[in-house]
């Protein structure tokens, strides 16, 4: 009897598994329609824009080749916002992934509170940009800001001036900014990483006498490696193509030393309307995201699953 | 014996300036804000500056709420992100039971395109966004913003449920099966029951999201009463005049309610991100 349900439930199932596997994929249409018109199409229409010379002033559309390209590599400034891109992109991540990585340390200690420490030590990932630009802008206030009074007064700004009106400093603050905005996000999968490790391996090296710095530098370290180099990637992507903070804390100046290629974009289309152009330099930096995103697909889960 | 007690000693004092630290860098700004749009205008200009206020205030709340248009952007915002969090919940659910609990050809190709859309940014998507919504005769409307959104939020929300459904044991969909049920009420009446606490988390993740979005909701809409909270603020900080008080008090009415939903979901959000998201 027992046998008799066991063959009919695997009968049942399996055939349910072939006949039906068409009806899985029916459920997953809406998602794949979607991303065809509204991710797929844009970005292939974005490659077209990039050989016109489209502007939403005159409203043309012509085929141009590659004047485009041609004219964003002759333009000494692109090198500028290029480099300026380079600096913003590197010290964010390298940043927010040595805060991410000293914080997860610090919440994977076994202590009272720690789960209410890490809710707290999240909170970054979902303050609004906005929000966090606007009080930027108070606190560097150069007549009334906290911090800019800090400052005036140790003697590190001369009165009524402000971080943000200096060339040097202006970049460094919205790294700064960055970093404090998207730390989170790395310190929870280093986080999970490191709750991840073999205690016992942990375990036999402090019993072997290793000290903690030790334990840390041979053992956590290198089963880190990998969890490393895929944020970075992903990271890499979303810092260089991050628009708002910038735009919103120093709008690319002060005199185009914030400007990086997502302001230049943006200017270029809705500054100059000179759409053909921005889809140019847009797709200068999708060529370089697009690199990574490949290495970053292929290197999560998905691949393997 | 002392010495090792000494030594536990500081390296405990040690931790805990570290988390003190910590929990002013990451306190201060809002803290700083929240307390800014509730000083009165005498003490919000004072030098040196206070750290509290002396008398507590809701003028510039007052002044913020008297503008029509910020109404106007609380509810646009509202909206908006209610109903990219309702159809992200929707069609995200269904993809992810799609996706992990069937096997057909390409689900894992799905599965990468997913991922692969979630890492394309929005200032690649602009362009184009605002040239398609043209054509399509939704620019300027919340349709646009919507679509906008859901093209940041969708393939997050679908990775981030894909891990919750993972997680239910394939045995209860078998169970079901042999009672009679076909796939659409094993999703409806067994799947999606269970899974209802993560599809509910991702759906105010992608809540919070929308909420926060800038850049495509600043490029899809330019008419005044249709903005969202974000760009309607961002504007404020652009005009000559700048009112300090209004500003904190407008940039503390949209982070408060973020956090608070954050509160309530991240247990599943850490749960769902450290799943899956990225793994070595």
């Amino acid at each position: 009897m027992s046998s008799d349900i066991r063959v009919k439930k695997k009968h049942v199932v399996n055939g349910y598994r072939k006949k039906h596997s068409m009806i899985g994929l029916a459920f997953s249409i809406p998602v794949i329609i979607f991303l065809l018109v509204f991710v797929l199409y844009p970005v292939v229409y974005n490659i077209w824009l990039s050989f016109t010379n489209a502007s939403l002033m005159t409203g043309t559309s012509e085929f141009v080749g590659i004047d485009n390209y041609v004219r964003i590599f002759s333009n000494k400034l692109f090198k500028k916002y290029f480099w300026n891109t380079c600096v913003w992109t590197f010290w964010s991540v390298l940043g927010q992934l040595l805060l991410g990585l000293g914080l997860a340390l610090l919440i994977s200690r076994p202590m009272r509170g720690g789960t209410a420490l890490r809710s707290f030590l999240l909170i970054p990932y979902v303050v609004p940009a906005v929000a966090l630009a606007l009080v930027t802008k108070w606190i560097m206030n150069s007549d009334y800001g906290i911090v800019s009074y800090w400052m005036q007064q140790a003697g590190v700004l001369d009165g009524r001036q402000s971080l943000l009106a200096l060339q040097g400093p202006a970049m460094w603050v919205v790294i700064l900014l960055n970093i404090w905005r998207s730390y989170p996000f790395p310190m929870l999968i280093y986080w999970a990483a490191i709750k991840g490790i073999d205690r016992e391996v942990m375990e036999a090296a402090a019993v072997d006498g290793a000290s903690k710095w030790r334990t840390f530098l041979h053992i956590t370290l290198p089963e880190l490696k990998n969890t490393t180099i895929v944020l970075a990637v992903l990271r890499v992507i979303w810092t260089a193509t991050y628009y708002d903070l910038i735009y919103m804390v120093t709008g690319g100046g002060p005199a185009g030393s914030t400007t990086h290629l997502p302001i230049l974009i943006y200017q270029s289309s809705f500054g100059s309307f000179q759409i053909g152009y921005a889809s140019a330099i847009s797709m200068i930096l999708g060529v370089l995201m697009f690199i990574c995103i490949i290495f970053y697909v292929s290197k999560s889960d998905a691949a393997d699953s | 014996m002392k010495k090792a007690k000494t030594k536990k000693y500081a390296s405990n004092i040690l931790i805990a300036v570290l988390i003190i630290a910590c929990i002013f860098m990451v306190g201060f700004p809002i803290a700083w804000m929240a307390l800014s749009s509730v000083k009165p205008g005498v003490e919000l200009f004072t030098i040196p500056p206070r750290i509290f206020p002396q008398n507590w205030s809701l003028e510039w709340y007052k002044q913020a709420l008297a503008n029509e248009n910020v109404i106007h952007y609380f509810f646009n915002s509202l909206f908006i992100a209610s109903t990219v969090m309702i159809i992200d919940m929707v069609i995200g659910s269904m993809t992810a039971y799609s996706l992990t609990r069937f096997s057909f050809r390409g689900r894992r190709f799905i599965l990468m395109c997913v991922l692969a859309a979630y890492c394309v940014p929005p200032i690649m998507l602009m362009l184009p966004m605002y040239r398609i919504m043209n054509m399509l005769q939704l620019s300027g409307s919340h349709a646009g913003v919507i679509i906008g959104h859901l093209t940041v939020t969708l393939p997050f929300s679908v990775w981030l449920m894909v891990s919750f459904f993972k997680k239910l044991p394939q045995g209860i969909d078998e169970a079901a099966v042999m009672d009679g049920a076909n796939e659409w009420q094993v999703f409806i009446k067994v799947d999606l029951p269970l899974c209802i606490p993560g599809v509910l988390s991702t759906g105010i993740m992608a809540f919070i999201m929308s909420w926060n979005e800038f850049l495509l909701s600043s490029v899809l809409v330019n008419k005044e009463s249709m903005k969202t909270l974000t760009v309607g603020i961002a504007n404020y900080i652009s005009s000559t005049h700048i009112d300090w008080g209004i500003i904190m008090s407008l940039g503390t009415i949209t982070t408060l309610p973020v956090i608070v939903l954050f509160a309530m979901v991240q247990k599943y959000f850490v749960e769902g991100m450290t799943a899956g998201a990225v793994k070595g």
